[in-house]
C-alpha cells in the first residue's frame, strides 16, 4: 500500500519526469576531509537570507516608509503588533549574523583557494553578492528612522561623496537630494525591498546552479594527494550533509531568538535633521574598518585628499578581491599560491584590528 | 603754601610745553595725526596724551578704546574748546566754549544733550532709548544729587567717562556680569555708606554683594552663563535706580516669575505679607526653593508665622503631602521604566508620559503659593493619575518580558529537541552508509 508521500510523487514523475533530479539528488556528495566544515558556512548563509525574506515580508506589513511615520510604524510593530518585536529583533539580529556568515565564508573560500579555476564565475557572483548584503545592511540601517541612523547615513553618504569623479553624483543620487531627508528614506527602502532583493535573487540563483553544476571545490593540497592516488571520501549530501545544515540552522535560530529575547534591538530616538549631532555616531560594525581608516588617514597625502585617497584605496581593494580568481595564476594551475594566502590573512586581521579599533576609539569619544 | 603752588603751576606748565613742542617737532598736524586704529587726534589728545602717566593724560588715553571716539566724537563735544589750538590758553579761551570738566548735575545734562535727542540718536545709534536722563530724574540718585549731595552715581560713575564702551561689551562696568561690581563700589564699601539711611531711617547696609553672590540668581549668571539671570538693575532698575517699594516686591519677582507672582497674587498672603516674596525667599541671597520649605518641617518657612495646630500649618502639610506623593509616584515609575527600558523594551512613550506628570509637579509647585489646598488638589489628581497610567504599562511590559524569557526557554527546549533528534539520525545514517 503506497503512502501518501509516494502516491504524490507518482503524481508529479508522470508530469514532470523526475527521474534525472532523483539521479542527481542520489549522485550528488560533498568531499569529506579536515576543512569539510567550512563548507556550512554557505549553508547558514543562505538560511539567515531566507529568514531575512521572511521577517522582511512580515515587517513590510506594517512599516511605512515616509519620514513623519517610520519610526513610529517602527515602534508600533515592537509595542502593539502581536510577536512584532520578534520579528523585528530576528530580521535585525539575523541581518548582522548574515554579514559575518558572508564574510566568513568569503575568507573561508579564499583561503581554501575555491576560487580557482573551474570555479571563477561561482566566486564572482559570491563576491557581488557580499556587496549586496553590504548595501542591504546599509539600506536596512536608515528604515527605522532614528537619530543613530539618520547622521550615520549622513556621514555614510558623505564618504559616497568623497568617490573621486562621481561623488557627487552618487551624493545626490542616495540623497535624493543634496541633504539626508524623507526621498533618501524612500530611495533607501526602495532599494532595500525591492532593487537589491531582486539583483540578490538573480545572483544566489547563478551562484547556487554554479556550485551544483561544478561540485564542492576541495582545497588544492588534498586535491594534489588525490592526483598522487589517494582517495577521498564522499558523503551522500541528502540526506546526510543536509541534516546535518539544517541541524547547525536550528541551531542559529536558537541563538538569534535568545538575542531577541535577551538583546532586543534598541530603536533609540526618532531623527531630528535639526538636532545636534550626538555624539558616538558610528556605522554598523561591517562598515567600521573603513570608516576607522578614513579617520586615521591624514587630511593631505601627496598632495591628495586623505579621504579621496581612502576611497580610492578601497575601490582598488574591491576590484582586487573580484579579480582575484583571474590574478592568482598558481592557484589556477593547482600550486600553491602562498603570496594570496598572506594578503588574504593580511586583510583579516587588518579588518579584526581596524573594527577593534573604531570600536575602543567610539568607547572612549574620539 | 603759595611758593608750592608757584612750583606747581610752572611744572604743569613746562609739561604743557614740553608736550606742544613735541607735537610741533613731530611735524604733526592736528587733523591729520592718526593713531594705528586709524583714530584721528585732536590738539586736545595730542597735548593730553603726551604728559605721561599724570592724571591729564588718562582722559586722552581712555579715549580711544571709547565707544563715541568710534562714532567720531572728539573731547570738544563734551568739554566744549578749539579742537586745533596747539596753545593751551587758545585751545581753552572764552571764545572757544570750553566749558571745563563737567560735575554733578551736570554730567547728566552733558551726556542728555545727545541721548536725550532723538534726532541726533537716530543717526548714531537709532535703537537706544532717549529717556535715560528723565529715568535718572526719578532715581534715589538724582534726588539727592538734586539735594546737594554731591557723592551719589551720576552717569559717568557708572559707565565711566572716558572709556566707555557698549552695554553689550563684555568690558563695560555695566555688563550684566560686571553690574554687581560696579554698584558695589559705592554700595559695598562701608566708609563711603556711613550716614546712608534707609526710608526708616535704619543704616543702609553694605552687605548686598555678599548677599547677592550667595544667591542662586548670581550662580545662574555665572556659573551658568545666563545673562537673563537677574543683577542689581533688573529688580532696582538701572538710570530710574530705586529700591523697590513694599508693595511692588512681587511685581518685580514677577517680572521673571510671573505664573508663581500670579499665584501669590490670589493667595491670602497678598494681604498679610509686608514684604512679599521676600517674607518667605530672602531678597539679595535667595536661595534655590525646595520641597521642604512648605510645611512644618525643619526646613519649612511656613513655621516662621504659622504655630501647630492652626489652619495655615493644616493648610501646608496638606499641600506639602499631595506635592511629596506625587514625587515619590514619579520617582517609583521612573525607576520601573527605567529598568524595563534597560532591558530593552521600547517604553519611549511613558518616558514622555513621565515628563508630563514632572510638568504637572511644577505646576503644583506653582500652585502652593495661592495657599490653597484646593487649587492644588485637581493639579496632583491629574500627575497622580498620568503616573498610575505610567505604573501599569510598566507591569505590563515587565510581565511580557517575563513571557518572553518563558517563551524562549519554550523554543530552546524544542529547538534541543530537534536537534538532538538530528544527531541520532545523522548518527544512524553514517552508521548504515559505513556498513556493507
Amino acid at each position: 500500500m503506497p503512502t501518501t508521500q509516494q502516491r504524490l510523487l507518482t503524481w508529479l514523475d508522470e508530469r514532470l519526469d523526475l527521474s534525472e533530479l532523483r539521479h542527481f539528488i542520489a549522485e550528488k556528495g560533498v568531499p569529506v576531509h579536515a576543512h569539510k566544515v567550512w563548507y556550512y558556512l554557505g549553508g547558514i548563509t543562505l538560511f539567515l537570507f531566507g529568514l531575512q525574506v521572511g521577517t522582511g515580508i512580515l515587517l513590510l506589513l506594517y512599516y511605512r516608509p515616509s519620514a513623519a511615520e517610520a519610526y513610529e510604524s517602527v515602534q508600533f510593530i515592537v509595542t502593539q503588533v502581536e510577536f512584532g518585536w520578534l520579528i523585528r529583533n530576528l530580521h535585525a539580529w539575523s541581518a548582522n549574523l548574515l554579514i559575518a556568515m558572508a564574510f566568513a565564508h568569503l575568507f573561508s573560500v579564499f583561503l581554501l583557494k575555491a576560487y580557482r579555476k573551474p570555479r571563477e564565475l561561482t566566486w564572482l557572483s559570491g563576491v557581488l553578492l557580499l556587496f549586496l548584503m553590504l548595501a542591504f545592511g546599509f539600506s536596512g540601517y536608515l528604515l527605522p528612522w532614528n537619530e543613530l541612523s539618520f547622521f550615520a547615513t549622513k556621514v555614510g553618504t558623505v564618504i559616497a561623496g568623497s568617490v573621486p569623479l562621481v561623488g557627487t553624483f552618487l551624493l545626490r543620487l542616495l540623497r535624493g537630494g543634496d541633504e539626508v531627508t524623507g526621498a533618501t528614506l524612500s530611495r533607501f527602502y526602495g532599494l532595500h525591498v525591492a532593487i537589491l532583493p531582486a539583483a540578490t535573487t538573480l545572483l544566489i540563483t547563478a551562484h547556487l546552479l554554479l556550485v551544483q553544476r561544478q561540485g564542492m571545490s576541495v582545497p588544492p593540497g588534498i586535491e594534489r594527494r588525490m592526483r598522487a592516488g589517494g582517495r577521498l571520501r564522499q558523503m551522500p549530501f541528502f540526506p546526510n550533509y543536509l541534516l546535518r545544515d539544517v541541524m547547525l540552522w536550528y541551531v542559529a535560530l536558537g541563538i538569534l531568538a535568545a538575542l531577541a529575547a535577551f538583546s532586543p534591538w534598541e530603536l533609540g530616538k526618532k531623527a531630528d535633521p535639526f538636532a545636534p549631532v550626538p555624539a558616538g555616531i558610528r556605522p554598523e560594525w561591517y562598515f567600521l574598518a573603513m570608516f576607522q581608516t578614513l579617520k586615521v588617514i591624514p587630511g593631505h597625502v601627496f598632495g591628495m585628499e586623505g579621504e579621496v585617497l581612502g576611497i580610492a584605496g578601497f575601490g582598488l581593494a574591491a576590484l582586487w578581491l573580484v579579480l582575484v580568481p583571474f590574478l592568482d595564476r598558481r592557484a589556477s594551475r593547482g600550486e600553491p599560491s602562498p603570496a594570496f594566502t598572506a594578503a588574504g590573512i593580511l586583510a583579516l586581521t587588518y579588518l579584526v584590528a581596524f573594527t577593534v579599533f573604531g570600536y575602543v576609539a567610539a568607547l572612549r569619544g574620539q | 603754601m603759595r611758593s608750592h603752588r608757584t612750583i606747581g603751576a610752572w611744572l604743569a606748565r613746562g609739561v604743557w610745553a614740553a608736550a606742544v613742542l613735541l607735537a610741533l617737532v613731530g611735524g604733526q598736524d592736528a587733523a591729520e595725526a592718526a593713531d594705528q586704529t586709524g583714530h584721528v587726534k585732536t590738539q586736545c589728545e595730542i597735548c593730553h596724551s603726551g604728559l605721561g602717566r599724570t592724571a591729564a593724560a588718562l582722559p586722552a588715553l581712555q579715549f580711544r578704546q571709547d565707544v563715541h571716539a568710534d562714532k567720531g566724537f572728539t573731547c570738544v563735544d563734551c568739554h566744549g574748546g578749539d579742537p586745533r589750538a596747539a596753545d593751551k590758553q587758545q585751545a581753552k579761551g572764552p571764545s572757544t566754549g570750553y566749558r571745563g570738566r563737567p560735575t554733578g548735575a551736570g554730567i547728566v545734562t552733558t551726556c542728555a544733550r545727545c541721548h536725550s535727542d532723538a534726532e541726533l540718536m537716530r543717526r548714531y545709534a537709532p535703537t537706544q532709548r532717549i529717556d535715560q536722563a528723565s529715568e535718572y530724574a526719578t532715581s534715589v540718585h538724582a534726588r539727592r544729587l538734586a539735594a546737594g549731595d554731591a557723592r551719589v552715581a551720576t552717569c559717568i560713575s557708572c559707565h565711566g567717562a572716558h572709556g566707555i564702551r557698549l552695554v553689550s561689551d563684555a568690558k563695560s562696568p555695566v555688563y550684566p556680569l560686571n553690574v554687581a561690581t560696579t554698584c558695589a563700589a559705592c554700595h559695598a564699601n562701608e566708609a563711603y555708606m556711613k550716614g546712608e539711611r534707609l526710608a526708616g531711617g535704619a543704616q543702609l547696609p553694605t552687605n548686598q554683594l555678599h548677599d547677592y553672590q550667595a544667591s542662586i540668581h548670581y550662580r545662574a549668571l555665572t556659573k551658568g552663563n545666563d545673562l537673563s539671570a537677574p543683577t542689581c538693575n533688573d529688580c532696582h532698575g538701572n538710570h530710574g535706580a530705586a529700591p523697590p517699594g513694599v508693595g511692588a516686591v512681587a511685581n518685580v519677582c514677577g517680572t521673571c516669575h510671573a505664573v508663581f507672582a500670579a499665584r501669590f497674587e490670589q493667595s491670602t498672603h497678598k494681604q498679610i505679607f509686608d514684604r512679599a516674596c521676600v517674607e518667605c525667599h530672602g531678597n539679595h541671597a535667595v536661595q534655590p526653593s525646595s520641597d521642604e520649605m512648605l510645611g512644618s518641617g525643619a526646613k519649612a518657612v511656613c513655621v516662621t508665622c504659622h504655630s501647630p495646630g492652626d489652619n495655615g500649618l493644616a493648610a501646608a502639610d496638606k499641600m506639602r503631602g499631595g506635592i511629596e506623593r506625587l514625587k515619590g509616584d514619579i520617582a517609583h515609575a521612573r525607576a520601573l521604566v527605567d529598568r524595563v527600558a534597560n532591558q530593552g523594551m521600547e517604553v519611549s512613550d511613558q518616558a514622555l508620559a513621565l515628563g508630563e506628570a514632572g510638568n504637572r509637579l511644577t505646576l503644583a509647585r506653582t500652585e502652593i503659593h495661592a495657599a490653597n489646598p484646593a487649587s492644588l488638589d485637581p493639579i496632583v489628581a491629574e500627575g497622580l493619575a498620568i503616573v498610575a497610567g505610567v505604573d501599569t504599562a510598566g507591569q505590563a511590559a515587565l510581565a511580557e518580558l517575563r513571557f518572553r524569557r518563558k517563551g524562549l526557554f519554550g523554543s530552546l527546549a524544542a529547538i534541543l529537541v530537534v536537534v538532538v533528534a538530528l544527531g541520532i539520525k545523522i548518527r544512524e545514517l553514517d552508521r548504515a552508509r559505513r556498513s556493507p
